[in-house]
């Protein structure tokens, strides 16, 4: 039986539809999402929350595991997200390829880093294959391959000294921004979007205010409302920036420059601080949002998002990859019927239809699995 | 500005980048000479020039495996004798004209360049974005990099045939090359380019590309058009305006 829906569940489902539509770039429904309101975005809370999913597979799901095989399963999972970005980039470029021969329009093959895939196949095979050729809107998930693939020493290191991790993290954090360390893409020259050096300080954080009990998110937890209090004028000013933009010139503040913009390859302290400010207010709010249900008129309209959220982040990766390939097709069916109102809300209506009817699936084909001999960990 | 004239004296004979025979149809993509004053204050200064490329990253374009940005950087540096040209490649494919102009700002603080080379508007009209707000969004990035000293080539957007007939494309065609000439700054037209190219293709001129090939090829005679753009602005105060020579490469 799948869990109840909960708030990790939810907030994971609301970032899974949020990038579905923000990576449909000119959708009228992009103006309407969180990255409109905020310094961070969508993209924060994914990450953030599969650190918070690793700390419960790191825990071995309520069954003591030795740390040996915590990190076998860990890079087992990341084999598997690995293959999930293979298969889901193959996918896109085959996409590109029908519609490029269907349209009779040579320009699909340049869209989205794909130029690099058909003009100079060989090295970019092996790009794609090691990940340094990352197709435009595929490059969440290579940044999540390397943080669960950093996964496995991040739990180590939390079994033998708990303590050390969020400094550590926070240490190579801050020497990232410092020196500007981040990853290479091969063959086109240039840099990750989502530098995995830099982001691996969400998916601690994640992973660490995960855990009720002890460092952070014990104090976390006992001063919750302070932290709130704190949060309030953050959060504030997060909208007014993004509204109004506000945005410091970039080229004014003083070096370390990354440490003082707003920058989302290196998820700099600006826009991590925001993030961790929405956190503290957002997690307000799900338990009103069920105790609305109470209320008889919106009953039936609440638990049906409740539930719909959290069947999507109850099955995230799944959705995440059909999502990202939804993404696209949106993109290439907004081209073709030159994109309106009424076709940008067919395409997020049947979108998260197909994103929720994936989620149903999985669960179904987990449902009629014979005697499963231990509890499925964690859906990332 | 004022460096130009310094500049004229101390540098050696402008080199002018040929343009391959494939490519020069096409010519017609460069637009009139127009001053890049701190391209030309960068050469005289330290002889280097730092090139920040937003805009599409095309992958291999030559045979032995240089890239776009790689082959505009060859081109120049054998076209200016001397100088050590940087190029900076920070596209997102996929990215409109308004999230490239957000990083931009970012990039210019981080890389400190000389100039920005923004190929823009092929995303924007793909995903139709209304053409007065892509405009807009065009015109304050270029106020914003000239009032932080920093030169710009606009690269205009790419050709397939079947856009032709596609009404908001060439309106954003349009607008590009509008505010490219009302802020006085390059824009290299690559779709006049492609699409001259290809009439002297199917007139027998040149030798014609395989339909897919086009890309490739077009964006060899991209890195060429740009690379030239570029040594022309920075002579363009000490030389008198002529017409673009159509002798071939060697």
């Amino acid at each position: 039986m799948p869990r109840e829906p909960n708030a990790v569940d939810f907030w994971r489902g609301f970032a899974l539809i949020t990038i579905f539509i923000d990576h449909i770039p000119g959708i009228v429904y992009a103006s309407y999402t969180l990255v409109n309101y905020s310094i961070a975005d969508a993209a924060d809370l994914f990450v953030f929350l599969a650190g918070w999913s690793l700390r419960l597979m790191a825990d071995g799901g309520g069954r003591h595991m030795p740390t040996r095989d915590v990190m076998l399963r860990l890079f087992g999972r990341a084999l598997e997200l690995y293959a999930a970005q293979v298969l889901i980039t193959m996918l896109a470029i085959a996409l590109l390829a029908t519609s490029a021969i269907e349209l009779s329009n040579p320009l699909l093959l340049q869209w989205h880093n794909a130029a690099a895939v058909f003009n100079d196949p060989v090295p970019t095979h092996i790009g794609l294959a090691v990940l340094t050729h990352q197709l435009g809107y595929f490059d969440i998930l290579p940044l999540y391959v390397v943080l669960m693939l950093m996964a496995p020493f991040f739990a180590a290191i939390d079994r033998l000294w708990p303590r050390q991790l969020l400094p550590l993290s926070v240490a190579l954090y801050v020497c990232v921004l410092i020196f500007r360390l981040t990853l290479p893409t091969w063959p086109v020259n240039g840099t990750w979007f989502f530098n995995p050096l830099a982001w691996q300080v969400v998916f601690v954080l994640g992973f660490t205010f995960a855990r009720e009990d002890f460092g952070a998110g014990l104090l976390a937890r006992r001063h919750i409302g302070l932290l709130r209090v704190l949060a309030v004028p953050i959060v504030i000013l997060g909208v007014l920036v993004a509204r109004l933009d506000w945005w410091p010139d970039p080229t004014e503040v003083p070096d370390p420059k990354l440490f003082f913009i707003a920058d989302k390859t290196y998820v700099t302290p600006i826009r991590l601080i925001q993030f961790l400010s929405l956190v503290a207010l957002g997690s307000l709010l799900f338990p009103y949002i069920r105790a609305l249900a109470d209320f008889a008129p919106l009953r039936r309209p609440v638990n049906g998002l409740i539930g719909l959220l959290a069947l999507l982040g109850r099955n995230s990766l799944y959705v995440f990859c059909v999502g990202s390939l939804l993404s696209l097709i949106g993109q290439i069916v907004r081209f073709y019927y030159r994109g309106s109102v009424l076709i940008d809300t067919v395409v997020v209506i049947l979108g998260i239809i197909i994103m929720a009817l994936t989620a149903w699936l999985a669960e179904s084909r987990q449902r009629n699995r014979p005697a499963p001999p231990a509890p499925s960990a964690q859906q990332l | 500005m004022a460096l130009a004239p310094a500049r004229a004296q101390n540098a050696p004979a402008p080199g002018q980048p040929p343009l391959s025979k494939s490519c020069q149809p096409g010519a017609s993509a460069l637009t009139a000479e127009t001053p890049l004053p701190r391209v030309a204050e960068a050469l005289a200064k330290r002889k280097s020039l730092r090139i920040l490329a937003m805009g599409a990253a095309p992958g291999r374009i030559t045979a032995r495996g240089g890239g776009y940005t790689e082959l505009i950087e060859s081109i120049l540096e054998n076209a200016i004798k001397g100088v050590d040209v940087v190029m900076i490649n920070r596209g997102v494919s996929g990215e409109l004209a308004a999230n490239a102009a957000t990083r931009m700002k970012n990039e210019v603080a981080l890389e400190e360049p000389d100039l920005v080379l923004w190929q823009v508007g092929t995303n924007d009209a793909l995903a139709y974005v209304g053409s007065a707000e892509f405009a807009a969004t065009v015109k304050d990035q270029i106020a914003w990099l000239k009032a932080h000293k920093v030169d710009v080539v606009l690269v205009g957007l790419q050709f397939a045939p079947q856009m032709l007939r596609d009404a908001h494309y060439a309106r954003i065609r349009d607008r590009l090359r509008a505010v490219a000439a009302q802020e006085n700054v390059i824009v290299v037209r690559f779709f006049e380019a492609m699409q001259t190219i290809e009439q002297a293709q199917r007139e027998g001129a040149v030798p014609v590309a395989e339909d897919f090939d086009r890309s490739e090829a077009g964006y060899n005679c991209l890195a060429q058009y740009v690379a030239r753009a570029i040594a022309l602005g920075v002579f363009a105060k000490a030389m008198p305006k002529r017409e673009l020579p159509t002798a071939p490469a060697k």
